[in-house]
């Protein structure tokens, strides 16, 4: 017994023994590892064989050392490690790129995938001569992308949900595991937030914005390295509650916006522009996104006979089935006492019926159809030569031209997003070297040329768009529901005139309050008039 | 499985653990096995709790998803949501862990009285309860949850630190455990999860035993928490919703809701199942995509429940067995005696072998 026991100690403290020399000799391998490695390695290459390296480092470097390299050197030597690392690549010819995207394949905005990927893999087409792997899938990826003399090699599609915890793991997987440099993406606010705080503990990956329209994403956290070529979901509602002061005779509204950082923008730009003139907001209203039923919140919205009209910021999956509780509770649509951002579409009639003709509605990222011109239609065209169909999205998930994914302002935000990413290559020579400084310095100062209007970015980083304001009328001929361009509002920006910077509280449920203010374009929109500009 | 064996084995693989940064990708060390470690110090208070309190819990994550939330407030200085305490990373850590373990001896105390199905559903309530607080209350964090939370500056550019802590932590909290399993709480509550009635009309509180219990488990969870937000640098309500919640359950099912092992089992094949299943060769082809993976561990849990209900670690002991009779070593067999060892208080293999949590399976 006495020995058995002896036995029994002697083994623990043997084990015991040799874990802690373990864990000993591996701490101090990993101080090794983490001083010795990435400070090393890029010295030691790099210098040596510069141009040799080229077509075998690109390659290789990633798939091993991006792990390595942001994980452990990010915040110390950020200056060094670039510095090295570009020595092997900027020669551009032969050297290459790779590309991740964060697309959304689930949640609220799932529908989506196939869009954003198109919009991304279409711009590689025009510009890189890429040819896509499928005619009636754009998520098989595309290969032959050569742009400026790099390889554009696309090395994984990330699969968020529209949380901010799915897209971390999406992120990461992309850029620690498949050795992403550049990547475009992701789609929506609370993930856009999410990848910008990451992106700024990897400052040697360059993150272009797919379309997410949070506020905060930009201008409180302010990450370098992050871009984003379009507007926000405020600037989006730039111009609306104007017209719908001033003209529609709105003088109080109710809102109703998606729980989180994008809903809380777009209502933002709304509350700011329609009480910059007068106007009165008596009701926020918050369902969490992914609602499936909307009674209990509508219930808490005012009487159409207690309120000129709403405001609804309810996206993706949400909105029918929030408009449709709407009806239940509160009796049929008045479609002029109804406004909405981007995700009120003529396609709601389909569930709604014609009682939604008459409802405002804020502008995206791209045009509606009744504006066309010849970039646009080249645009589109385009995007039908590339693919046979495509299930989009913006089609409800159903098989049809390819055109109908690309003309909407998700695919477009991508597709945006993949043009600057090219045109930057092209002025820079394919120069990636310090960390993409010449890249990055090059998008924050270009103007982005693309089919629905130029883009410039402020000095964080963000887009400055002309936005518009459209109305869902019926067709004369055709009697069906359709979106009319009746307003443009050029010269947005983040600030929304001077309402928001980095010192006011990002958007939230309280924030901003209703006042009266001066908007730089309050009773200066240019109207648009059967698609032409009345300038 | 006999003692020798068995910690022959957790030497093993403590020691694979340890080495692994030198030879493993910094991919696979500082993402796939710091979150499996992570998981798995999570899953381990819900085996701790089903195997030697019969309480089969699922608030694990919620407790989890409070500690890192805790974190996330008292260390975050912008954003539209969280208090923005802008505290030092190390105090928050003590104020999480301090937040964590009252809600945990409360909801304890709440629950010390149900058992069975009861217990799992009070349990899920209290999940939903969590999910939904801090999605509505944007004073704590708000449905975007808060992001760009850094862990302490000592880990800042060295993520293989992060990735030995938590390991250390998993060692001492997997030693720890099954020393207090030993110990006469541990012989206690192990009484009370076999005949509470008995144990009661022995002198003993149950109640307490079990609240204390909940509450230790809550601790062990806060503590995997606090890893968590560290190495994510972000938490959200959607983190701590059903869908994880009952992942960490699954977790803790694939490895062995009966072996405390197990919980690490599980979060390694979880996670490489999460990570790598979209890359197999074909994958695409039949279906098997990112979009997927929840119904792929659907059927693996599945699969685990009609062929080994004790999960892959109670395959592991039938191989080990049946190799030890092939090898015609007789005696007894290597189960029995680390079964004693947690069913009799003095810690020695005596006696007939008696029926115990292991070899009754996980439902209790």
């Amino acid at each position: 017994m006495i020995k058995s026991q002896t036995r029994r100690r002697l083994r623990k403290v043997v084990a015991a023994a040799t874990t802690l020399t373990l864990i000993a000799a591996a701490c101090g391998g990993d101080d090794d590892d983490t001083a010795d490695e990435p400070a090393g390695e890029p010295a030691d290459e790099p210098a040596p064989e510069p141009s040799d390296e080229p077509a075998d480092e690109p390659a290789d470097e990633p798939a091993d050392e991006p792990a390595d390299e942001p994980a452990d050197e990010p915040a110390d030597e950020p200056a060094d490690e670039p510095a090295d690392e570009p020595a092997d690549e900027p020669a551009a010819e032969g050297g290459s790129l790779k590309l991740g995207i964060l697309g959304e394949c689930e949640g609220a905005f799932g529908g989506f995938h196939e869009d954003v990927v198109a919009g991304v893999s279409l711009a590689m087409v025009e510009d890189g001569g890429a040819t896509v792997n499928s005619t009636t899938s754009a998520l098989d990826g595309f290969t032959g992308a050569n742009v400026a003399g790099l390889d554009i090699e696309l090395v994984g599609i990330g699969c968020g949900d529209d949380t901010a915890d799915r897209i971390i793991q999406e992120v990461r997987a992309l850029v620690e595991q498949q050795g992403a440099e550049v990547v475009i993406g992701p789609l929506s606010g609370d993930e856009s937030i999410a990848v910008a705080n990451y992106a700024k503990d990897h400052p040697e990956v360059t993150f272009i914005d797919g379309i997410a329209g949070a506020q905060e994403t930009t201008m409180q956290v302010q990450a370098p390295n992050y871009f984003r070529f379009h507007g926000d979901g405020a600037q989006w509602n730039a111009g609306l509650g104007d017209i719908l002061y001033n003209e529609a005779g709105w003088e109080t509204a109710a809102i109703i916006a998606d729980d989180y950082s994008f809903g809380w923008t777009s209502a933002a730009g709304f509350i700011a522009d329609f009480c910059a003139v007068g106007g009165d907001v008596v009701s926020r209203v918050f369902p969490p996104l992914g609602t499936t039923d909307y009674s209990s919140f509508v219930q808490q919205l005012p009487d159409p006979d207690e309120v000129d009209g709403y405001f609804w910021v309810v996206g993706g999956t949400g909105t029918n089935a929030a408009l449709e509780a709407f009806v239940n509770a509160k009796g049929d649509l008045t479609g002029d006492q109804h406004a909405g951002n981007l995700f009120f579409s003529p396609a709601l009639a389909s569930a709604l019926g014609p009682d939604i003709a008459g409802a405002y509605v804020g502008g995206f990222a791209s045009l509606p159809a009744d504006i066309q011109t010849p970039e646009i239609e080249a645009y589109l065209a385009s995007a039908d030569a590339t693919w046979e169909t495509l299930a989009a999205g913006a089609a409800g998930g159903e098989v049809g031209p390819p055109s109908v994914a690309l003309g909407f302002g998700f695919g477009y935000g991508y597709y945006a997003a993949g043009k600057a990413l090219n045109q930057a290559l092209e002025a820079v020579g394919g120069d990636l070297s310090d960390n993409h400084a010449a890249l990055r310095e090059e998008m924050s100062t270009m103007t982005l040329d693309v089919p629905y209007g130029e883009v410039t970015l402020d000095e964080n980083r963000h887009g400055i768009i002309t936005t518009y304001v459209q109305q869902l009328v019926l067709d004369d001929e055709s009697g069906e529901v359709v979106a009319e361009t009746i307003a443009l509002v050029p010269g947005v920006d983040q600030s929304f005139g001077g309402t928001f910077s980095p010192d006011t509280p990002p958007p939230d449920r309280d924030n901003p309050s209703c006042e009266t203010r001066d908007l730089p374009w309050s009773g200066n929109a240019i109207p648009v008039v059967d698609g032409v500009p009345q300038e | 499985m006999n003692r020798s064996w068995r910690d022959l084995v957790a030497v093993a693989v403590v020691a694979i653990l340890v080495l692994l940064p030198l030879f493993g990708s910094a991919f696979f060390v500082e993402f796939v096995m710091t979150r499996t470690v992570i998981l798995g110090l999570a899953a381990s208070s819900i085996v701790f709790l089903s195997a030697y309190g019969g309480m089969v819990s699922l608030a694990q994550l919620l407790l989890f998803g409070i500690a890192g939330f805790m974190v996330g407030n008292a260390v975050g200085e912008a954003g539209s949501k969280g208090l923005k305490l802008g505290w030092n990373a190390w105090v928050a850590v003590v104020f999480a862990l301090a937040v964590t373990v009252a809600v945990a001896a409360l909801l304890g105390a709440l629950s010390a009285r149900t058992a069975g199905i009861y217990f799992l559903m009070l349990t899920l309530t209290y999940a939903v309860i969590g999910y939904y607080f801090f999605g509505q209350v944007t004073t704590f964090s708000g449905f975007g949850g808060i992001t760009g939370i850094d862990a302490p500056p000592w880990f800042e550019g060295h993520p293989v630190r992060l990735y030995y802590v938590c390991v250390v932590l998993s060692v001492v909290t997997y030693v720890g455990l099954r020393l207090l399993v030993r110990s006469p709480f541990g012989m206690a509550l192990q009484g009370v999860r076999d005949d509470p009635v008995r144990m009661a009309s022995l002198g003993f509180n149950v109640a307490l035993h079990r609240t204390l219990a909940f509450t230790f488990a809550g601790f062990i969870a806060g503590v995997a928490g606090v890893l968590n937000i560290w190495w994510n640098g972000q938490i959200d309500p959607t983190s701590i919703s059903i869908g994880p919640t009952l992942d960490l359950l699954i977790i803790a099912v694939i490895g062995g809701i009966v072996h405390l092992e197990g919980a690490w089992l599980g979060a390694f094949v979880y996670v490489m199942a999460n990570n790598y299943m979209r890359n197999l060769p074909f994958a695409d082809t039949i279906g098997l995509t990112e979009a997927r993976f929840n119904t792929v561990v659907g059927l693996l849990v599945l699969l685990i429940m009609l062929l080994s209900p004790d999960g892959l670690v109670g395959v592991i002991l039938r191989i080990r067995t049946a190799a030890t009779g092939l090898r015609g070593d007789g005696g007894s067999t290597s189960d029995d005696a680390s079964d004693h060892q947690i069913a009799t208080a003095d810690g020695g293999p005596k006696g007939p072998p008696v029926p115990t949590h292991t070899r009754e399976g996980s439902i209790r």
